[in-house]
């Protein structure tokens, strides 16, 4: 039975994209110009380059569409759900978190964990996709495509709780919506996703090794590219599973103190 | 518009600028906001501008031209005419439906929900860019190239609110279509900042002909710095770019009008 309950509350985000298939046509599409625009411009970019920052065109190429793909992981609508964090505050309705037999901690951990499944379906397949059609290089050995997957679930736990931080923001301060946009600013840059970190200057990228956001995406899109040879991978894996420890601690304690916060409207 | 109106855009301008400074903190990080998203294109194309030199046949003294334009255009939309974007939401709410009862046109209404704090640090930033893009020019900045340089940024801003208010058309009947601004201003960052023929043509006849975002920066700067031969498509066009923006910007306003005329209201 707690299975069936955790299926339930794991499918809510998801369902609505399901229900609405205008939605599901526009991700399809949006998906593919975007891997089309991003492989034609890197590609492009390396027309009269060799090797750069340590990639070849196929490494870069391969890196940039992964990253494309891994953006779609997390990319499914709350709002429209009216199911944020932010929308729960405003409109009074957090209490009934508080009122389920359920941890409100566990109903956002299952259904960010139901959003990741259903967006690493959709990125999974547009992988195959992408194999077959050469925009993406094949893992170099099975040890590269095992190390870089795991380093990839890691990296998107990490972003769970970088996104559990900001909502819990909403608590205290009532608004997010600047916290959200540093965030993903934040995330975007330092994480790779609009150009390989190893294409920054030095400072850049050793500033940017303090954070967690380069163990969201660098780190494991670098594995699978073969950036990052695997005889350093324990070291990046260790970084890793640290930032999610020092995260899961973080965010326990602010959910202890976030509901002390919550009174039930005219107390 | 009328005096009076006038008047009263000011009036509520200033209200909402207030608004915002009740917030003190959500002030500065909304300046900040606009000031790191300007800078993560900054670093996006010259970062890559510098590793990739003479990419699509462009001098690294001309090229940042490009980015500059956009960056400029996009930071007037944001402050002028911004509200479009992110228009769902306020139908999604249901807040359309009492701007209609109201004796000011929606589209105002709309423009005036608040103030874009974050456009202070969009142009703060786009300035610092076009002064450096100026300063490593070796083009002879004459009248005529200044002012159609004006005139190209300002082309620039109305095409960009061409699209959004296209798109905030499209919220007026299906609420999720913000899901496409989203990605429009997405796909403007990245690829508004570049000299276009790097791509293949098929590629680059999409973001001129399918999205016309090309027309933004990429063909004025083309034109202004003598690459108006190498775009792909007729100089004249290249050339035309800032009257593109203004007409597409009427077309879109037509499409408003419209589109409101048929808005069946939050729940059809």
């Amino acid at each position: 039975m707690s299975a069936l309950h955790a299926w339930r509350a794991a499918r809510v985000t998801p369902l609505g994209e399901l229900y609405t298939p205008p939605r599901m046509t526009a991700a399809l599409l949006r998906l593919t110009v975007q891997i089309v625009l991003v492989t034609s411009l890197w590609r492009g970019l390396y027309a009269h380059t060799g090797t750069t920052a340590g990639l070849t065109r196929e490494q870069a190429v391969t890196y940039a569409v992964m990253a494309v793909l891994s953006t779609r992981v997390r990319e499914l609508d709350q709002y429209s759900g009216r199911d944020t964090v932010l929308q729960h505050v405003h409109f009074g309705t957090i209490v009934y978190w508080y009122l389920r037999p359920l941890p409100p901690q566990r109903y956002y951990a299952l259904r960010a964990l139901g959003e990741q499944l259903y967006g690493f379906a959709w990125a999974l397949a547009a992988y195959a996709v992408c194999l077959a059609a050469g925009a993406v290089q094949p893992p170099a050995s099975a040890a590269v495509a095992a190390v870089s997957g795991l380093s990839l679930v890691l990296g998107q736990w990490i972003f769970y709780y970088l996104i559990l931080v900001i909502d819990q923001v909403c608590f205290w301060t009532m608004r997010n919506d600047a916290a959200v946009q540093i965030l993903l600013f934040a995330q975007n840059l330092l994480s790779g996703v609009y150009a390989p970190l190893w294409f920054f200057p030095d400072w850049f990228v050793t500033a940017s090794g303090f954070l967690p956001f380069q163990a969201t995406l660098s780190v494991p899109l670098s594995l699978y590219v073969g950036r990052v040879p695997l005889s350093d991978a324990g070291f990046h894996l260790a970084v890793q599973a640290g930032w999610i420890v020092f995260l899961a601690l973080f965010t326990r304690l602010l959910w202890r103190k976030a509901a002390l916060r919550v009174v039930s409207q005219g107390g | 518009m009328p005096l009076n109106a006038v008047r009263i855009v000011w009036r509520v301008t200033r209200l909402n600028f207030r608004a915002q400074l009740e917030y003190r903190a959500e002030f500065l990080t909304m300046i900040a906001i606009g000031a790191v998203w300007q800078v993560s294109v900054i670093v996006f194309a010259t970062v890559l501008l510098t590793r990739f030199t003479g990419m699509g046949g462009w001098d690294s003294r001309d090229v940042l031209l490009i980015p500059a334009t956009r960056m400029l255009a996009h930071g007037l939309f944001v402050l002028f005419l911004g509200r479009m974007h992110g228009l769902g939401r306020q139908i999604q709410e249901g807040r359309v439906d009492a701007y209609l009862l109201r004796p000011m046109p929606v589209h105002r209404q709309a423009q005036l929900e608040y103030f874009p704090t974050n456009a202070i640090g969009d142009l703060t930033v786009a300035a610092a860019l076009m002064a450096g893009a100026l300063s490593r020019s070796d083009l002879d900045w004459t009248a005529g190239r200044i002012s159609y340089l004006i005139a190209a940024v300002l082309g620039g801003m109305l095409l960009e609110a061409a699209l959004f208010t296209a798109v905030a058309c499209a919220s007026l009947r299906f609420p999720a279509a913000d899901y496409w601004g989203r990605w429009l201003e997405q796909l403007l960052g990245t690829f508004g900042s570049y000299p276009l023929n790097v791509l293949p043509r098929a590629v680059g006849g999409f973001l001129t002909y399918g999205l016309p975002l090309a027309f933004v920066a990429y063909f004025p700067a083309a034109f202004l710095t003598g690459h108006g031969h190498d775009t792909g498509v007729p100089y004249w066009l290249a050339a035309l770019s800032p009257l593109l923006g203004l007409l597409a910007y009427l077309g879109s306003r037509l499409l408003w009008r419209w589109s409101l005329g048929h808005y069946t209201g939050v729940n059809g």
